[in-house]
């Protein structure tokens, strides 16, 4: 980690307009789940806390979240060109990926999991450890996700299309339908390691994959995709504007 | 014994994009003073600075810096500093701030940043801005904060690319003085620019890059006496051009006259002597000349000329 890189980083993401988008995002959940526990007085509470948490938290807040941070933390920097800055610097590239990583890590974990942890918590999720398990979850799924994006955003310089491609279709679509693909998705990760954090009967909430499967799996694509971002960070090339 | 490694040498380095040659075996080394790297747009100038700054490889040839290659060697920018073209600098921060986090990226710590920020702040000239976030810096600002920013770290070998846009006159003349006494302290100071008039201020020395190719190097002096030799057009309008064409034909400066369509067109390989000349000859042969206008002085023609001599 270098503390330099992580300071610019930082407010530089939180600098952004989207940021804001992101709250909007957030606080519309807990409104959600506040609106759920107004309306649904007496029914099967924490069924719906899981079922917000799941739905809105885990299947479309946290990809999004880290979508925007993760490739903004190097991408938009190479596309507006301040990048320069930090790579014309007598500092390994792996420790500046680490760096942005890390940060975008950080910031995707807390505009994800304060969000899950005040609707769950509202919309009557604290029975059964459901509300933990989800804010836990979501943070590890934050840093899978990242992972990818940050990876994504040295592959390609249209990252957020191709990433939002990615949840929509195969996160959204495909990775739900066969076992097989649940495997490969970053959202069943998530269900599994919240399934294993609570003692919720299935009634309530279940996970199809299995924990063991959303460990190994989970952690190769974030070292697959770490390794692919750092070999793509080291071999970059700038041009001049005029290139 | 060998020689020591020049601070900057190119050796036949070419780099393409797919099949657009942006530089074209290009060789050159750079030892120390201010060299000036002149060319018109799209030349290939940024590529040449990218390339010495590790930020290209070049697809044949090599480029190194201090005898290791310029690329994949980041321990080598603590001996080289980098003034991109491009205009984007972190606008949340402060100037001081900016070049403090340049400073700490070259691994000082948070004394000797402060103290050398602040140097190098003073060199540029932006004291009173330094607290200001950079968002709200003119152009001329900005591009003097990137400088700071790139030698703060007292650098060997400074790299600037179209360092003077977007500054006022009295801001360049500064850049200049700079400039000029940091090539005194024996450092390396290549920089770009499409303007000929700042490359003869400040260069020493001159790399003339057109479509990609080195077109000509040397003292500033030897190129600008190759710009005024080269064949000049002037296109005359006088009282009668038909009897001003036969008398210029005599004389020995006229490399070619023209006359179509009423328009005479008169060619020289001596600059100065067709100056002279031109009027006496003219009311010699007792023609009045109305105008006298040469065709071709704009620096693209220059730069075409050197390429095919």
């Amino acid at each position: 980690m270098n503390g330099v890189i992580a300071g610019i980083t930082l407010r530089q993401l939180l600098s952004r307009r989207r940021t804001i988008l992101l709250l909007l995002l957030g606080a519309l959940m807990i409104l959600v789940a506040l609106a759920l526990r107004i309306g649904a007085e007496g029914a099967n509470l924490p069924r719906y806390a899981s079922v917000l948490l799941e739905t809105f938290g885990v299947a479309t807040l946290m990809p999004l979240v880290a979508l925007l941070f993760g490739t903004a933390t190097i991408g938009a920097e190479l596309e507006e060109g301040t990048a320069i800055y930090l790579l014309a610097k007598p500092i390994p590239r792996w420790i500046t990926l680490i760096t942005k990583l890390v940060v975008a890590a950080i910031c995707s974990i807390l505009l994800t999991c304060i969000p899950v942890f005040l609707a769950g918590l509202l919309a009557g999720g604290s029975q059964n450890g459901i509300v933990i398990a989800f804010t836990i979850a979501s943070a590890i799924g934050s840093v899978i996700y990242c992972a990818i994006f940050v990876a994504l955003s040295l592959v390609s310089s249209r990252a957020l299309i191709f990433g939002l491609g990615y949840i929509l279709i195969w996160e959204g679509v495909l990775a739900g339908l066969f076992a097989g693909t649940q495997t490969f998705s970053v959202r069943q990760h998530t269900l599994a390691f919240a399934d294993a954090l609570t003692d919720a009967p299935s009634a309530i909430f279940s996970a199809p994959l299995a924990l063991g499967t959303a460990i190994v799996v989970g952690t190769a694509v974030v070292v697959l995709a770490t390794a692919i971002a750092i070999r793509r960070l080291a071999r970059i090339e700038i041009a001049g504007e005029t290139a | 014994m060998t020689a020591p490694a020049a601070a900057v040498e190119v050796a036949s380095a070419s780099r393409w994009y797919g099949n657009v040659v942006a530089v074209n075996d290009v060789t050159f080394r750079l030892d120390g003073g201010v060299t000036g790297l002149l060319g018109p747009n799209g030349a290939g100038k940024s590529t040449i600075l990218h390339l010495i700054a590790g930020f290209l490889a070049p697809s044949s040839g090599t480029v190194t810096v201090s005898g290791s290659p310029a690329r994949g060697h980041p321990e080598l920018y603590r001996q080289v500093g980098l003034v991109p073209e491009h205009e984007a600098v972190y606008p949340f921060l402060t100037g001081r701030q900016f070049v403090q986090a340049n400073a700490r990226l070259q691994g000082m710590s948070v004394e000797q940043a402060a103290e050398a920020a602040a140097r190098a702040i003073g060199q540029v000239a932006l004291a009173d801005a330094q607290d200001r976030a950079i968002g709200t810096y003119s152009k001329g600002m900005r591009q003097r904060i990137k400088v700071a920013s790139a030698l703060v770290h007292e650098p060997q070998v400074l790299l600037l690319d179209e360092p003077f846009n977007g500054m006022d006159p009295r801001q360049r003349l500064q850049m200049m003085d700079l400039l000029r006494r940091m090539a005194a302290e024996g450092r390396v100071i290549l920089f770009s620019s499409h303007i000929l008039e700042e490359v003869e201020r400040l260069a020493e020395r001159v790399l003339v890059i057109v479509a990609g190719r080195l077109a000509a190097s040397g003292d500033f002096r030897e190129i600008r006496r190759l710009m005024t030799d080269r064949p000049h057009t002037f296109t005359i309008r006088s009282s009668d051009d038909r009897a001003l064409a036969a008398a210029l034909m005599d004389q020995p400066m006229i490399a070619g006259v023209s006359l179509d369509d009423g328009l005479l067109t008169v060619r020289t390989a001596d600059f100065g002597a067709f100056s002279a000349s031109v009027a006496g000859v003219a009311r010699r042969a007792g023609i009045r000349l109305h105008e006298l206008l040469p065709t071709d002085e704009s620096l693209e023609s220059v730069f075409s000329y050197l390429v095919r001599r």
